[in-house]
């Protein structure tokens, strides 16, 4: 029992009872993954007689191979980059100013109009997607950028979000500001803006991974194949019966397409662990 | 500038003229399912396989008609979903793939051109169609589509295990003629082999139960759609067909709880001495037959169901066509969309390679055709294949509501009449729905 284990009065079993929980847990989170990354790395002949023979070489990056002789794959992948990228600016600058507005400012009806937003959290997007789609044709917006943006804009939970995290910040500073001159512009901008900051790193890293991720707008709205996001990409390149007969293939394409997700995360683990835990917010 | 403000002015006009000069070449957008590959050739994955050959033969019309310009849409299967959309943004492609019990769905609502007048007009001749294919894509007596396979349910056997069991004579597979021959075989089988007699998917899988229905319906000549809003499932023809494979799953005589991956491996690993599954098949188990050591090596033959029920020798097949929606195009896309159709008429043996049936009388009686492996014995799915009758909507939704019942009588969790009351019941509330 160490020192400190014995000041703060723990049972150091109990402690490695739940170290030894934790990698287990750890372990079957992470299986999958690793079964995924083995297939790919496995040829699809190979893998139609057994998946089994994933334990055993040889190993091929043909897989991978094929995925990259496709040109349109780049294609893909920078639309997905812009789209989620736009989606994620977007989501920030709209979220941060309704989120100051319904936090701050008195103006009449905002109660109802904030009911209204959070309602928008009720609303599965199934229930408006044909509405939605007539609208976008109207617009002629299929097949564009701004088409497969702008639906990602609507964003009732970073409303809801940003409002409660500039609820949280006391209104002295506010006071504070302006007492020294600042106006209300410079108040949100160089007061309020900076201190939000942790909870705009979860509002982003959850906006970016949902529009990275999304597939059904993608796929009724981009249906020229220069427009497709990733996703949609790669699911256009399966061939029938993907699951039996080019498994490898489908699973070189899910890491493929998981890759950058999984660099985001690199980047931003803290961030994501503070939001999943509700620690970005106060 | 005074002097050079005229040769700007003339190389805007001749800029513009050269823009508003009608361009040559007539784009075409044409949609496919099958995935993305290499062509079929040097270093192809598979150069037998749908998403080769396709791939192939779209560059080759490319390559040898440069004044039409293919633009190439690659849908994920099944394809529908971005279709759909496409129709209501109002930009379908020129031509696309569809299966043929999905046309009735798109015609039925005006959604697709029909295209006997425009086949003929480029000598395609719908009479030179085999049967199977040309009522495929046959509709209140109109041709809506050009029928590019057509493709059925098969027993893929495994000659070697059959020999073990005494089931091979002169060198064929011994087949049941009736449903008791069948259980007497396949006791027989698990017998001398220690393994079930049939290979099924029957978990997270709907086709397979609703097209083995389907084939012995047909085969006793029951009218199942007695008008294309209504089914009759519960009907003595039905209850012992689903009867036969709730004895075969309660007696062990059939693989158990594998999904269609995992029947698949199963089969080429010898789990079992008939596989259930479509003509896509043939190739990769035809190679597998060649691979020493394997346990269908020099051991594997593929046949049309036998007729266990019934006096009509019939089976239940679907297939791929190309359709073409409507939308404004012009007379020279028109034209390219036809020009491209009888190019790929011109090369259904191409496409038969895949292990579909080709969909022109000539090529099945080819002596090329019969020369590829197995294609003579099924052959005569092209006479005898049968779609569903071709006014059916919702064949998809239809399939699976009667699968998902025939799995739950046939492993108990529903007495079998009740789950064919349920399977009428549920198909005829969603026809009733229809718009």
């Amino acid at each position: 029992m160490s020192a400190l284990d014995r000041a703060a009065g723990r049972n150091p079993w109990i402690n490695r009872l739940g170290w030894a929980a934790l990698v287990l847990a750890a372990g079957v989170m992470v299986l999958p993954l690793l079964w995924t990354v083995g297939l790919s790395l496995k040829s699809n002949g190979e893998l139609l007689r057994d998946t089994a023979s994933v334990f055993r070489g040889p190993y091929t990056l043909e897989n991978y191979g094929s995925i990259l002789q496709r040109a349109a794959v780049f294609r893909w992948l920078a639309n997905s980059l812009l789209v989620s990228l736009c989606t994620t600016a977007g989501v920030l600058v709209l979220s941060s100013l309704a989120g100051y507005g319904f936090a701050r400012l008195e103006f009449p009806g905002r109660r109802w109009l904030f009911a209204l937003v959070l309602f928008g959290l009720a609303v599965p997007e199934q229930s408006v997607i044909i509405t939605r789609h007539q609208l976008f044709s109207a617009l002629h917006l299929h097949n564009t950028y701004p088409g497969l943006i702008l639906p990602g804009l609507a964003a009732p939970f970073g409303v809801f979000l940003m409002t409660q995290y500039f609820k949280a910040i006391p209104v002295e500073l506010d006071e504070a500001a302006m007492l020294d001159g600042a106006s209300r512009r410079q108040v949100f901008w160089k007061v309020l803006l900076p201190l939000t900051l942790p909870a705009q790193a979860t509002l982003g890293i959850f906006t970016f991974l949902a529009s990275w991720n999304d597939y059904w707008w993608p796929l009724i709205s981009a249906t020229r194949s220069e427009m497709f996001t990733l996703t949609v990409g790669v699911a256009s390149s399966q061939i029938n019966f993907a699951q039996t007969s080019g498994l490898g293939f489908l699973m070189a394409q899910a890491v493929f397409a998981s890759a950058p997700i999984l660099v985001v995360y690199v980047f931003f683990q803290k961030y994501i662990v503070r939001a999943v835990s509700g620690a970005a917010v106060r | 500038m005074r002097r050079l403000a005229p040769l700007v002015l003339a190389a805007i006009a001749l800029a513009l003229t050269s823009c508003a000069k009608k361009p040559d070449v007539t784009q075409i957008t044409v949609q496919r399912i099958f995935g993305e590959c290499r062509s079929a050739g040097a270093g192809a994955r598979n150069p037998d396989g749908e998403c080769e050959i396709i791939t192939g033969l779209l560059d080759q019309f490319q390559r040898e008609n440069p004044d039409i310009r293919l633009k190439v849409n690659i849908a994920a299967w099944p394809g529908y979903d971005q279709l759909s959309a496409q129709f209501a943004a109002g930009d379908p492609p020129d031509l696309v793939t569809m299966h043929m019990s999905a046309i009735s769905d798109y015609q039925s609502r005006g959604l697709i051109e029909p295209m006997g007048p425009g086949l003929r007009s480029v000598g395609v001749d719908p009479a030179a169609f085999t049967r199977a294919a040309r009522e495929g894509v046959t509709k209140n007596g109109q041709v809506w589509g050009l029928p590019f396979d057509n493709w059925a349910p098969l027993w893929h056997v495994n000659m070697n295990q059959f020999r073990q069991a005494g089931l091979v004579k002169d060198g064929r597979p011994i087949l049941p003629t009736s449903a008791d021959e069948l259980l007497a075989q396949a006791r027989q089988f698990k017998a001398a082999t220690g393994k079930p007699y049939l290979v099924q998917a029957m978990a997270n899988e709907t086709a397979s139960y609703s097209r083995n229905l389907y084939t012995w319906l047909m085969t006793q000549d029951a009218v199942f759609f007695p008008d294309p809003k209504h089914i009759k499932l519960t009907t003595p023809e039905a209850h012992r067909i689903v009867a036969l494979f709730k004895t075969l799953h309660d007696e062990n005589l059939s693989t158990r709880d594998q999904d269609y991956p995992a029947a698949t491996s199963g089969f080429m690993n010898g789990d079992g001495g008939v596989y259930l599954v479509g003509t896509w098949m043939i190739g990769a188990f035809e190679a597998e037959s060649h691979t020493p050591g394997r346990p269908l090596a020099n051991g594997y033959a593929v046949v049309p169901y036998p007729r266990l029920f019934g006096t009509r020798d019939a089976a239940f097949v679907d297939g791929h066509a190309w359709v073409m929606p409507h939308r404004e195009r012009t007379a020279e896309q028109r034209a390219a969309v036809y020009r491209l159709t009888r190019f790929l008429a011109e090369h259904d043996y191409d496409w038969s390679r895949t292990g579909h049936l080709p969909t022109m009388q000539a090529v099945i009686d080819s002596p090329r055709f019969k020369a590829l492996p197995h294609r003579q014995a099924i052959a005569p799915l092209a006479s005898m294949g049968q779609t569903l009758p071709p006014r059916v909507q919702r064949q998809f939704a239809i399939q699976d509501i009667i699968g998902d019942e025939m799995a739950s009588a046939i492993t108990g969790r529903k007495p079998i009449d009740t789950a064919l009351a349920d399977a009428e019941r549920r198909v005829n509330d969603l026809l009733f729905h229809l718009l």
